[in-house]
C-alpha cells in the first residue's frame, strides 16, 4: 500500500493511492466505512480516534490502523468501481505533503557507500555507523520547491532511501531490525557544503543540513510489506535531466539492518526516520572540478528509488 | 516570574498546564486567570477561554502570545496576592493552589524545533582557548529530554558518561537573521539543561565531525524546572550556574564567561529562522576559568547530581544503571 499525506482545503489529511493513482482520504473513507457497513454513527470522530491526527499518530497505531487502512482502500475502490466517487479525492484539489511531515527524528547516514567515502576523499569508510541528524522541521514534500539560501554557495544533492520507523525499538538484533519498519520513500539529503566546512573547523555539522527545506522526502510512504529485498534497489539522481548518481543500495557499507539494530540503542520512535547515506556522483566529489555541479535557482532535481517513487523539486531563490 | 509546565493528579499526558510561582506553592494561572476575569471583569462568560488562551497548554505557545501574556501573568500574580488563599479558586470552585509534590513537572519546553547545546567538538578542544570562529552546536533530540527528579540511565553502550551544566536561553520571538543588536528582542527566558554525553562515544563520532549516540540517549537531557521570564538582560548575564556531584561543586560559571555571547549565537542560529519555544544552551564546557575552558564534570552509577541557580531552580537527578545492564 502506498500511503501519502496531503492538503485539500488547506487542511493536512493521510490518505492512501491506489494503483491507479487515485487517493482516497484515510479519515473520511474509513468514518464513512464505520457509519455504513459496520454501522457505527460516530463515523468519522470515530475514525479519527482510531486512526489518529497524522502519520505518525497513524503510525504508532500499529497494524490495526494499516489493517484498517487496507480495508477502507479496497471498499473504496469497490464503492468507486460501482459509480460512488465520493471517497476519492479530486487529484486537482491535492497537494500531496511529504509522506511524514514531521518526523520525531530524522536520522541520516553519512559515509555509507565506499565509491562515495572515496570521492569525497577520505581515507577509508568508517569502522561503526555514522549519522548525523536534520531537523525534522526541514523535511519538504514532493510539490515543494527548495529555497537556495543567500549564505550558501555550494549547494549539493544526495539521493537516498528513507526508512521509516513503524514501530518503538530499542537494543533490537539485525535479524529482527525489519519487523520494526513501517515503510519506505525516496529521500534527498540537500547539503550546503561550503557551510558544513565552515562547521566542521570547530564542531559537527548542523546548519549545512539543516536549511529549511534541505530534506525533501515522497511521494509515498511505501508499506514494507511491498518491499521484500530494500537492500536490492536502484537509486538514480538527475539534475536537469542529466543523471549525477546511478547506484544500488546493495553497496551500502552499513545495511538497513546493521542502521536500525545500531540506532536503535538510543531508542527509537514510530515516525522517527532514518536515510541510508548517498552513493557516489555527488557535486562535492566532481573531479576536477565541482563548480559545473553545484546546484542553483532554476534546477530541477529528480531522486528516484527503483519500486519507492521519484521525488521531483527545483530549487527557488529564497523569498 | 517562574513558570513550570506539569500535570494535576488525574490528567491524561496530553493535558499538560502551566504553573507558577506563588507563596511558595503552584499556581494554575489558566484557571487562576479564569477566577480572576470572573470577580472583577465584565467578560466572565469567556473567563475560562482567556484563561486558556493566556495560559495555553504549553510555555513555547504562551512565549508566543507576547507581551499580552506577560501582563496577563503580571495580573493574575497581583490578584493572587490581593486574595485570601481560601478565596483563590477558580470560577465554579476549581482547586488552582498546589504543593509543590502535587504537580508531576515535566520538561518546561517540549517539542522545540531547534534545542541546541553550543559547543567545540572534542577533537577542537586543545590546552589554549581556541580563537572563537563561528558558535558550532549540536541538537539535542526533544525524545532524550527528562526533569528535575527523573533518573539519569547510564546508557549500555558506554562506559564513560559526563554531565556538563548549561544555561538554555529560551526564545520568545519568531525570527530569521536577526542582528546581534537585535538578539536580545528575541529571548523570552532561561532555563538549565545539564547535557549528558557519552564521552567514548561522543569522541570516536567527533572525529567524523558528527555526534548523535554520544549525546542523545533517552534521559541524555535533564531541561527545567522552570523557565524564568526574562526581566533585563543584565539579570540573565549574571545568572550563576552551578553543578556538583555528591555535594561538591564541580563547575561554576556564568554566561559573560562563554567565547561566545547571545548576541553572536542568535545571530548566527536565527539564519535557519527561531521561534518562542527554541533554545540555544551554553555549557560551563564554553566558559573560561582562567585560560581553560571547564570540563564537564565525570559520572557513576550512584551519583546524585545537582544543577542550580538562584533564580531559576534546581535540577536533582541520580544516575541509575539501566536495567540489564552488565557493569
Amino acid at each position: 500500500m502506498k500511503l501519502v499525506t496531503f492538503t485539500h482545503q488547506d487542511k493536512e489529511r493521510i490518505g492512501a493511492v491506489d494503483n491507479d493513482g487515485r487517493i482516497i482520504d484515510m479519515i473520511r473513507a474509513y468514518g464513512l466505512y464505520l457509519h455504513d457497513v459496520e454501522k457505527k454513527p460516530g463515523g468519522e470522530k470515530l475514525a479519527l480516534a482510531l486512526l489518529g491526527r497524522d502519520m505518525c499518530d497513524f503510525l504508532r497505531r500499529g497494524d490495526e490502523s494499516l489493517d484498517a487502512a487496507r480495508k477502507t482502500l479496497d471498499w473504496a475502490r469497490t464503492k468507486a468501481a460501482q459509480g460512488d466517487r465520493r471517497l476519492l479525492v479530486d487529484p486537482e484539489t491535492v497537494r500531496l505533503k511529504a509522506p511524514v511531515p514531521r518526523p520525531g527524528a530524522l536520522i541520516s547516514a553519512g559515509k555509507n557507500f565506499s565509491d562515495h567515502v572515496a570521492e569525497m576523499s577520505s581515507r577509508k569508510g568508517p569502522s561503526f555507523p555514522v549519522a548525523f541528524l536534520k531537523l525534522p522541521g526541514t523535511v519538504i514534500g514532493p510539490e515543494d520547491d527548495i529555497p537556495y539560501p543567500p549564505e550558501v554557495k555550494n549547494l549539493d544533492y544526495e539521493v537516498e532511501l528513507a526508512v521509516v520507523i513503524g514501530k518503538a525499538c530499542v537494543d533490537v538484533t539485525q535479524e529482527e531490525s525489519l519487523d520494526y519498519v513501517a515503510g519506505y520513500s525516496a529521500f534527498n539529503d540537500i547539503s550546503a557544503r561550503d557551510v558544513i566546512r565552515g562547521e566542521n573547523k570547530t564542531g559537527i555539522h548542523l546548519m549545512g543540513k539543516s536549511f529549511p527545506g534541505f530534506a525533501p522526502m515522497g511521494p509515498y510512504l511505501v508499506t514494507a510489506d511491498e518491499v521484500p529485498d530494500p537492500q536490492n534497489l536502484k537509486l538514480r539522481l538527475s539534475v536537469n535531466g542529466e543523471t549525477r548518481q546511478d547506484s544500488n543500495l546493495s553497496y551500502m557499507i552499513f545495511k538497513i539492518r546493521d542502521m536500525i539494530a545500531y540506532w536503535s540503542q538510543m531508542g527509537l520512535n514510530a515516525g522517527d526516520v532514518l536515510t541510508t547515506g548517498t552513493p557516489r556522483g555527488v557535486a562535492a566529489g566532481r573531479k576536477p572540478d565541482q563548480a559545473p555541479w553545484w546546484i542553483k535557482p532554476g534546477d530541477v532535481v529528480e531522486a528516484e528509488v527503483e519500486a519507492i517513487g521519484c521525488l521531483r523539486n527545483r530549487i527557488v531563490p529564497e523569498r | 516570574m517562574r513558570i513550570y509546565l506539569g500535570l494535576t493528579e488525574n490528567s491524561a499526558p496530553h493535558q499538560t498546564r502551566i504553573f507558577g510561582d506563588f507563596e511558595s506553592q503552584l499556581i494554575d494561572l489558566s484557571l487562576a486567570y479564569a477566577g480572576w476575569m470572573k470577580r472583577h471583569r465584565q467578560l466572565s462568560a469567556a473567563a475560562y477561554e482567556l484563561g486558556s488562551y493566556y495560559f495555553p497548554e504549553t510555555i513555547a505557545a504562551f512565549l508566543e502570545r507576547g507581551v499580552e501574556a506577560r501582563i496577563a501573568l503580571d495580573n493574575v500574580i497581583a490578584f493572587a496576592r490581593n486574595t485570601s488563599t481560601g478565596d483563590l479558586r477558580g470560577p465554579a470552585g476549581e482547586k488552582i493552589l498546589y504543593q509543590t509534590r502535587e504537580i508531576r513537572l515535566l520538561p518546561p519546553l517540549q517539542n522545540p524545533e531547534k534545542s541546541f547545546v553550543i559547543g567545540y567538538s572534542d577533537r577542537a578542544r586543545t590546552e589554549v582557548i581556541p580563537t572563537p570562529e563561528i558558535p558550532t552546536g549540536f541538537y539535542k533530540l526533544p525524545q532524550t529530554f527528562v526533569t528535575t527528579g527523573a533518573p539519569i540511565i547510564w546508557p549500555k553502550f558506554s562506559t564513560e558518561i559526563d554531565a556538563d551544566a548549561c544555561l538554555a536561553i529560551v526564545i520568545g520571538k519568531e525570527g530569521r537573521r536577526i542582528a546581534p543588536e537585535k538578539a536580545w528582542e528575541h529571548v523570552g527566558g532561561v532555563t538549565l539543561l545539564i547535557d549528558i554525553t557519552a564521552r567514548e562515544i561522543n569522541k570516536r563520532e567527533g572525529a567524523t565531525t558528527n555526534n548523535l549516540l554520544g549525546k542523545n540517549f533517552p534521559s541524555s537531557t535533564s531541561l527545567g524546572p522552570a523557565v524564568r521570564l526574562a526581566d533585563s538582560n543584565d539579570d540573565l548575564k549574571d545568572m550563576a550556574i552551578d553543578l556538583s556531584i555528591e555535594g561538591a561543586t564541580r563547575q561554576q560559571f556564568t554566561i559573560r564567561e562563554c567565547v561566545f555571547s547571545v548576541e553572536q549565537i542568535i545571530a548566527r542560529w536565527s539564519i535557519l529562522g527561531i521561534k518562542p519555544g527554541d533554545f540555544f544552551a551554553i555549557g560551563a564546557s564554553m566558559a573560561r576559568r582562567g585560560d581553560r575552558l571547564q570540563e564537564p564534570a565525570p559520572l557513576r552509577v550512584g551519583s546524585t547530581i545537582r544543577c542550580s541557580s538562584s533564580t531559576i531552580g534546581e535540577l536533582t537527578h541520580k544516575v541509575v544503571a539501566a536495567t540489564g545492564a552488565q557493569t
